[in-house]
């Protein structure tokens, strides 16, 4: 594909392969964002689901910020490392499931969000998350650890 | 025969060398056991160090179960790995440097476990007061974190 092409002959794509240091620096980056987001999703989905449960869901929930830190850390170290090798990566089977994955979870997320603003969150107080809620939380679960699963895949298809 | 080339012969070490699933599988399960340490270690630390003060130190106690599963998880996930093909990861130094660095975050975790919540079992204030402490929790997420980057490392350590 031609867009994948041009990715690979960017100035960006240049400097990783010119600079030693700077593909293990991205790599690296994705997993420390990668422990954030999964990590911290990780522990608020299981303390919806009741897990922890002397811990404040509202507190747990304020974890939020660390998961959107460690999203915003991949999508930046993650372009990095596509662009680099984009005609490798473009066609990749797994990386492909992986991106749909990601698209899953955030539909996931969208939907959470709209439902909440429909009915409210009063159940944060409350600590009794309704169905639809834990729902979200286990679909969030399986979503996330298919997309850590499907990335370490890539390198074997 | 070194004990390391030992282990590569074990059935675990070739099932993983030769199998098409068996390394993949490992390296999933010890990057999903990475998350679940960094997630829950990474908060009881952060909680020392006075961050989310509304949680009561005793009561992230209950998030120990998850780091112990993410521990479990990643030393056999771990041992697995490394049986594969031992004698290439002894011989990087950024794999010793991962395996010290673990030691050091599970006695820093122990150290910390014994005076956090053994202190505010005992009645102490909300927050524990003793600089050294702090340092602790400090220095745990240093460990980690550590742990992290040097495995990342490994396989580009000449």
């Amino acid at each position: 594909m031609d867009i994948l092409v041009w990715l690979e002959n960017t100035f960006i794509a240049n400097a990783i392969r010119t600079i030693p240091w700077l593909y293990p620096t991205f790599e690296t980056g994705h997993y420390i964002g990668l422990s954030l987001l999964v990590g911290g999703i990780m522990l608020i989905d299981l303390r919806v689901l009741g897990f922890a449960r002397a811990l404040p869901l509202k507190s747990m929930i304020g974890l939020l910020p660390f998961v959107w830190i460690g999203f915003l850390i991949n999508v930046f170290t993650g372009s990095m490392l596509f662009i680099y090798g984009a005609t490798n990566f473009g066609p990749n089977r797994a990386f492909q499931v992986k991106m749909a994955f990601m698209v899953l979870a955030g539909l996931n997320a969208l939907a959470f969000d709209l439902a909440v603003r429909r009915s409210g969150s009063s159940w944060v107080a409350a600590d009794r998350p309704p169905n639809f809620v834990k729902g979200v939380a286990t679909l969030s679960l399986i979503f996330w650890i298919c997309v850590v699963t499907t990335g370490r895949w890539m390198a074997y298809l | 025969m070194g004990f390391l080339e030992w282990l590569q012969g074990t059935w675990l070490g070739v099932l993983v060398a030769e199998s098409l699933w068996g390394y993949p599988i490992f390296e999933t399960i010890h990057t999903l056991g990475m998350a679940m340490m960094i997630g829950s270690l990474g908060l009881i630390n952060l909680r020392v160090l006075g961050y989310k003060p509304e949680l009561r130190l005793l009561d992230t106690r209950q998030l120990l179960p998850l780091a112990w599963i993410g521990f479990t998880l990643n030393a056999i996930s771990g041992t697995a790995l490394f049986t594969s093909d031992a004698v290439y990861f002894w011989d990087k130094y950024t794999f010793r440097i991962k395996m010290i660095l673990i030691i050091l975050g599970g006695i820093n975790a122990a150290l910390l476990g014994q005076r956090v919540f053994r202190e505010a079992a005992a009645g102490a204030p909300a927050l524990p007061t003793a600089a050294s402490t702090k340092w602790i929790a400090f220095l745990s997420l240093v460990f980690w974190f550590g742990a992290v980057i040097a495995g990342r490392l490994i396989a580009y350590t000449p």
